[in-house]
């Protein structure tokens, strides 16, 4: 009984924020001179008016489920991984180049591919968590330096070495993946690929990592206390770690699904500019860390962008009012965190600011 | 070498460190008070936006920073509010306050002035160019030192009173002590929370300050996400520099000097894109070997970052 009360509690919060960003929304839309009404449906149309819109919408979302679970998992550790896009970049490279010169059947070197992607992001999310374990420097930052020089290094890559030579010479990317290494196309026609199976089914398995193994539950008691969890043996520098390594390898697989499914090449900024990543971390704020929460997040925030783009197609006003709806729903989680914070202390009465 | 390392380079080294330095100000003065802000980056691009507006509205440069000023004031205001009276985690309100500011800014971009990327007036003022009598017919100084606007120079000067102020003054040991220890600062009769939100709000004053400085300090334009992770550079200045308005200002002198000497690296023959990674692993570099153990680590602990 309990449980169930608790999740529905866990629902009322985001339905709450989805509320207020809307809100939001609409008040950024009078402002414009635009009708909510017809805007909010043109936007509703945009993400889920017909078969095609709603598999765009999910085939978007792809990319964001993967960096927000990576995200999530980290957060549920306690650290702030915000290395996502650089960690994306690296997959999304390292997936490129496999697939283009690694030989072997096409279903081979397509897993290989993505395997490549994962253990690139991976590798470079363990070097910033190597880099705070051994030497005490801050994750935060490094994590956010490191996507900068991976972001240069992936466009340094395709604009010399890995240049594709062949076709329209001013853009920097790889040559074109063959088609047998492409994931497959759920539907005809469609946008959505094997890429969002891979990320429903990610988002699974890691909510039943962190649920019902032991080194899960070792990983949230990380985060949520860590002197208890310290002090019941938990191994502090080896779970940060572990959560460090899945982490960047789940925002590699997104770069490799993107590669693999969408772009079928490494193209340079193609990755960062959509800000897949910082969405993703928006999703995990948005369902607090809750892995199969983040992906109901990631499609909610992936719906309200494809939305945004429909209804600038088809209204005045400028598709910008996604993402305002999108950081206000944000900021009000965080203050929604701070609610439950508040109530906590009315009961101890305490006045000390201890943040 | 020689036209590497010239006058001008210096000058611009100046000119592209003052932003930094005065959002990384604001950073120290948040982070000793236990709030560590990763919403700089986003306080600084409403700044310049608003700058911008401004400037647009009145047609007059001291009343567009004053403009910036108040509005960067409210959003930091949401962020002390949010942080301090809702007791939310100050890096999560942070964050979310970045994508409110490319979100609010792109949007106002569009519904002000109905342009997309970016906002050019040829008519529009931009800050003046200040040459300092005497200084300016030094010959390589006067290169170097003369000739930046008035933020530049404020920048130097809020540094020697900032320094002056945390140190020297029993408010700002007052302030300090509300960092290092709130419980024990309130047990003295300190007020905390109207510290925390007297820094946090100065903060958005020196963030208006080095978003003016973007937008209105060289070319009178803004483009959608200018700061470009000016902000974030800032936050590893506040903690290279450990919090202290010299060492933040030395940090600041390093990461212009690094992106002056990328620019200028441009020129030649190297790939622009080892150069433009270049400020970034300077700053790895950096932290590696400046890191704090004592201070850093309590403001982390208190702020809930890494730990």
């Amino acid at each position: 009984m309990n449980r169930v009360k608790e999740s529905l509690r866990g629902l009322v919060q985001p339905l709450l924020a989805v509320f207020i960003g809307l809100l939001a929304g609409a008040v950024a839309i009078l402002v414009v001179g635009g009708s909510v009404v017809d805007t909010y449906a043109e936007m509703w149309k945009g993400a889920f008016g017909n078969f095609y819109f709603f598999t765009n919408t999910l085939a978007r979302s792809t990319p964001i489920i993967l960096a927000g679970l990576g995200v999530a998992l980290a957060f549920r550790a306690g650290f702030f991984n915000m290395g996502a896009e650089g960690q994306m970049v690296l997959g999304g490279l390292s997936a490129a180049l496999t697939a283009l010169y690694l030989p072997g059947p096409g279903w081979f070197v397509c897993i290989a591919a993505i395997v490549a992607g994962i253990i690139a992001g991976g590798v470079w999310s363990l070097f910033a968590g190597w880099l705070d374990a051994r030497f005490g420097m801050n994750l935060l930052i490094t994590t956010l330096l490191l996507n900068y020089i991976a972001i240069y290094f992936g466009g340094y890559m395709v604009s010399y070495p890995f240049k594709d030579r062949t076709g329209s010479a001013a853009m920097a990317q790889t040559p074109m993946i063959d088609q047998s290494v492409w994931l497959p196309k759920l539907f005809q026609g469609m946008g959505l690929h094997a890429g969002f199976i891979i990320a429903i089914v990610a988002a699974i398995l890691i909510y039943w990592f962190t649920h019902k193994t032991v080194t899960g539950y070792e990983i949230r008691m990380l985060g949520s206390n860590p002197s208890f969890a310290t002090y019941g043996g938990v191994r502090r520098i080896r779970m940060m770690m572990l959560s460090m390594i899945i982490s960047g390898g789940l925002a590699g697989l997104a770069g490799a699904g993107e590669v693999l499914g969408t772009q079928y090449r490494f193209l340079d900024g193609s990755l960062s500019s959509a800000s897949y990543a910082w969405s993703g971390i928006m999703a995990t704020l948005l369902a607090r860390s809750h892995p199969l929460g983040t992906a109901v997040a990631a499609i909610l925030l992936a719906a309200l962008q494809t939305g945004a783009m429909g209804m600038e197609r088809n209204t005045d006003v400028p598709l910008e009012v996604g993402s305002v709806i999108q950081a206000v729903l944000t900021l009000f989680v965080s203050a929604q965190i701070g609610y439950s914070f508040l109530k906590r202390r009315k009961e101890k009465k305490s006045n000390a600011t201890t943040v | 070498m020689q036209q590497l390392f010239d006058a001008a380079m210096f000058g611009s080294t100046l000119r592209i460190m003052t932003p930094i330095l005065l959002a990384a100000l604001g950073g120290a003065l948040c982070s000793r008070v236990g709030l560590f802000n990763v919403g700089l980056e986003g306080l600084v691009l409403i700044g310049a936006f608003s700058a911008i507006v401004g400037n647009y509205l009145f047609g007059n440069v001291l009343l567009a920073v004053i403009f910036s000023i108040v509005i960067v004031m409210l959003f930091s205001a949401l962020f002390a509010f949010i942080s301090i009276n809702l007791k939310a985690n100050a890096i999560v309100v942070g964050i979310s306050l970045n994508f409110l500011a490319t979100g609010l800014t792109t949007f106002a971009l569009r519904a002000i002035f109905d342009v997309k990327g970016a906002y050019y007036d040829k008519d529009m003022v931009g800050l003046p160019k200040w040459d300092i009598p005497l200084i300016k017919d030094i010959p390589w100084v006067g290169d170097v030192i003369s000739g930046h606007s008035p933020l530049v120079y404020l920048g130097i000067i809020i540094v020697i009173a900032l320094q002056f102020y945390l140190f020297k003054s029993v408010s700002g040991f007052r302030l300090r002590s509300v960092g290092e220890n709130p419980v024990a600062a309130q047990s003295i009769g300190i007020k905390v929370r109207g510290i925390q939100y007297g820094a946090v709000l100065m903060c958005g004053v020196l963030c208006a300050l080095a978003g003016a400085q973007l937008s209105l300090g060289q070319v009178t334009m803004f483009t959608e996400g200018m700061t470009a992770g000016r902000g974030f550079i800032a936050l590893v200045a506040t903690m290279l520099g450990q919090a202290n308005p010299l060492g933040v200002m030395g940090s600041s002198v390093l990461f212009g000097f690094m992106e002056a000497l990328s620019i200028r690296l441009q020129g030649f023959t190297l790939p622009t894109h080892f150069t433009m990674m270049l400020p970034y692993i300077v700053t790895l570099v950096a932290m590696f070997f400046f890191k704090d153990r004592t201070y850093a680590q309590d403001a982390l602990k208190a702020g809930g970052s890494s730990r």
